[in-house]
């Protein structure tokens, strides 16, 4: 059997429904966001798989650029959760209750 | 490549990057003054833009990077739109400065850079370019938000804010990847020679369904809103005003180049859903906002309204609709940022911002009081000033669409319903400055002089804008002609 572009693209949208049910499941703020890392790779690999089997170079090209941007948001989003895990000693969603009504 | 195109661009940045250096060699008490510096040099370049910036006659539409990056009319009015409203966001920070605790200088460059973000997006030409300036403007919103660490509300609506947003973040990669799969291409101009023949391809009408998910996310319409209240309210009140002007019309400018440049044969057919996002937030906005104490979350429900509202002229899908956008948004900025500005000096030593806080505010300072007044009369559409134009612009776009779709009356219908709604909550805030229960705190407010002038300035834009329409209206048609 030869795997074509079929078999990438499921598996990227399994990659991607996983990661959408752990951030609607999960209720550990590091774990959610560890599963919306696991929904931008599922993009990136649909991208180079699309790039891959039609032979045009700009989904290669635009997954450095989501490669980059992820790296950045991630060390943001780090450092967030850190100072918010210092202020209130949790990291659980439940506990965000401040703003509310 | 012609780099002169970028200039905006780079001289924003290059500005940013020079108050960052500039704070390694100044004592802390003049830290704060570096938001004048700051304002200066994006008043310098809006002046630049206005009298220096031109397109050449002979070709409308310039591209720099590959056509990734395009200048065109539309481009520049989006690009003087967001440097007006970073100046005024700009010297309200300097008011706000005393209440941050470290850091002020990189506050100043972060709204620097997102402002470079959005400037980038009002020129997107191509999916790459799209994906890299929304995150730009996003990545620094959520530092922004939460940039008073001491306070757990300010950490709580940045954390909020970056969940969110990485998910709609995630939900727009996939969806440029479906696109780009089945159009191998990320540039609109090729995209428009192309988009028809997908018209009944499901996973390329998903893959844009995905797209705009994350621009609603940037807006703020219904089903995407759910951050906003939590957002506004725990933001520092700069960081709410840039929010409410800033990140909402750089959504807008992206919405109007992907569904009228990249793919206008598809949004053609689209008209159904336009019109029930737009109906659906305007409702939903405004009866939300009625039972709110929370000056800066009423005005968050109402941001979500005015989404609504905007949508109206994209959902129009004519020529008068968009051009009635670009004009709202124009009004919008004025109205939106005396607002702010008022609470940014107003509530300084409220707890939780409430409404009740304002109590006398006539008697503390008029200025302040009549600028709440006219801002919320603005808000709700009341003649002679601009929000009430820019509704008669919006509202006359949908009317005349009307023969061709029954939905479009319906949606007339609900905008109405909604500005009534809206006039209930809007006085409950100019009643609670003119009418206090009992007598609050009477020490009159200092206005300092720049923010006075700030103040004129909106109450002037607001009032102009409602009176003598036309100037604004012929730029903004002029802006939308290349649009399909």
């Amino acid at each position: 059997m030869t795997v074509g572009l079929e078999h990438y693209l499921v598996v990227s949208a399994l990659l991607f429904c996983l990661g959408l049910l752990g951030v609607i499941v999960r209720r550990n703020l590091l774990v959610i966001y560890m599963s919306l890392e696991l929904m931008l790779n599922a993009a990136n690999l649909a991208l180079v798989a699309f790039s891959r089997f039609t032979n045009n170079l700009d989904g290669q090209v635009f997954v450095f650029f989501t490669i980059t941007v992820a790296a950045a948001e991630v060390s943001v989003g780090l450092a967030l959760i850190v100072a918010l895990y210092r202020k209130r000693q949790t990291a659980h969603v439940e506990d965000l209750t401040t703003l509310k009504l | 490549m012609n780099l002169s195109l970028l200039s905006h661009e780079l001289l924003v940045l290059a500005l940013g990057l020079g108050l960052l250096l500039v704070d390694l060699w100044l004592p802390v008490p003049a830290k704060r003054k570096l938001g004048y510096v700051a304002a200066a040099g994006v008043g310098l370049i809006l002046l630049y833009s206005l009298f220096c910036v031109q397109l050449p006659a002979s070709s409308p539409v310039q591209y720099a990077f590959g056509q990734m990056y395009a200048l065109d009319g539309l481009a520049l009015f989006f690009k003087r739109f967001f440097l007006l409203a970073a100046l005024i966001v700009l010297l309200m920070s300097v008011e706000f400065a005393d209440r941050i605790a470290s850091g002020i200088a990189e506050f100043y460059a972060l709204m620097l850079f997102a402002l470079s973000g959005m400037l980038f997006a009002s020129s997107a030409n191509d999916f790459a370019l799209l994906f890299v300036s929304l995150e730009l403007i996003t990545v620094t919103f959520y530092v922004l938000t939460s940039f008073q660490r001491a306070r757990v509300t300010s950490l709580e609506a940045g954390v909020k804010y970056l969940i969110i947003g990485a998910l709609s973040t995630a939900f727009t990669v996939y969806g440029i990847a479906l696109v780009y799969g089945i159009s191998h291409t990320l540039n609109f101009g090729l995209l428009s020679g192309v988009a028809a023949q997908y018209g009944d391809n499901k996973i390329f009408l998903f893959g844009l369904a995905l797209v705009l998910v994350g621009l609603g996310f940037k807006i703020a319409a219904f089903p995407f809103q759910i951050w906003a209240p939590d957002v506004y309210q725990g933001a520092p009140t700069p960081v709410t005003a840039f929010l409410a002007i800033g990140s909402k019309a750089a959504g807008f400018a992206l919405l109007l180049r992907v569904l009228f440049i990249a793919v206008p044969d598809i949004t053609a057919r689209w008209s159904n859903l336009l019109i029930i996002i737009s109906g659906v937030s305007i409702l939903y906005g405004n009866l939300c906002a009625i039972p709110q104490r929370n000056l800066k979350r009423l005005l968050g429900y109402s941001s979500i309204a005015h989404a609504g509202y905007l949508l109206l002229g994209v959902a129009a899908l004519s020529a008068a609709g968009r051009s009635a956008v670009l004009y709202y948004l124009s009004g919008y900025l004025f109205t939106v940022l005396s607002a702010f500005t008022v609470i940014c000096l107003a509530l300084r030593g409220v707890e939780g911002e409430d409404v009740g806080g304002l109590a006398g505010l006539h008697r503390r300072s008029p200025l302040l009081a009549a600028t709440m007044t006219l801002a919320m009369a603005s808000l709700a559409g009341i003649p002679p000033l601009a929000g009430f134009f820019g509704k008669f612009l919006l509202l006359k776009a949908v009317v005349e669409q009307g023969p061709t779709h029954p939905g479009y009356y319906c949606l007339t219908f609900t905008a109405l319903a909604g500005v009534v709604i809206s006039l209930y909550y809007y006085f409950g805030v100019v009643r609670a400055m003119y009418w206090p229960g009992e007598a609050a705190d009477l020490s009159p407010i200092v206005v300092s002089k720049p923010i006075r002038l700030t103040l004129y300035g909106c109450i002037g834009g607001m009032l102009y804008l409602g009176l003598f329409p036309n100037g604004l209206l012929e730029a903004a048609n002029q802006a939308v002609k290349l649009l399909r």
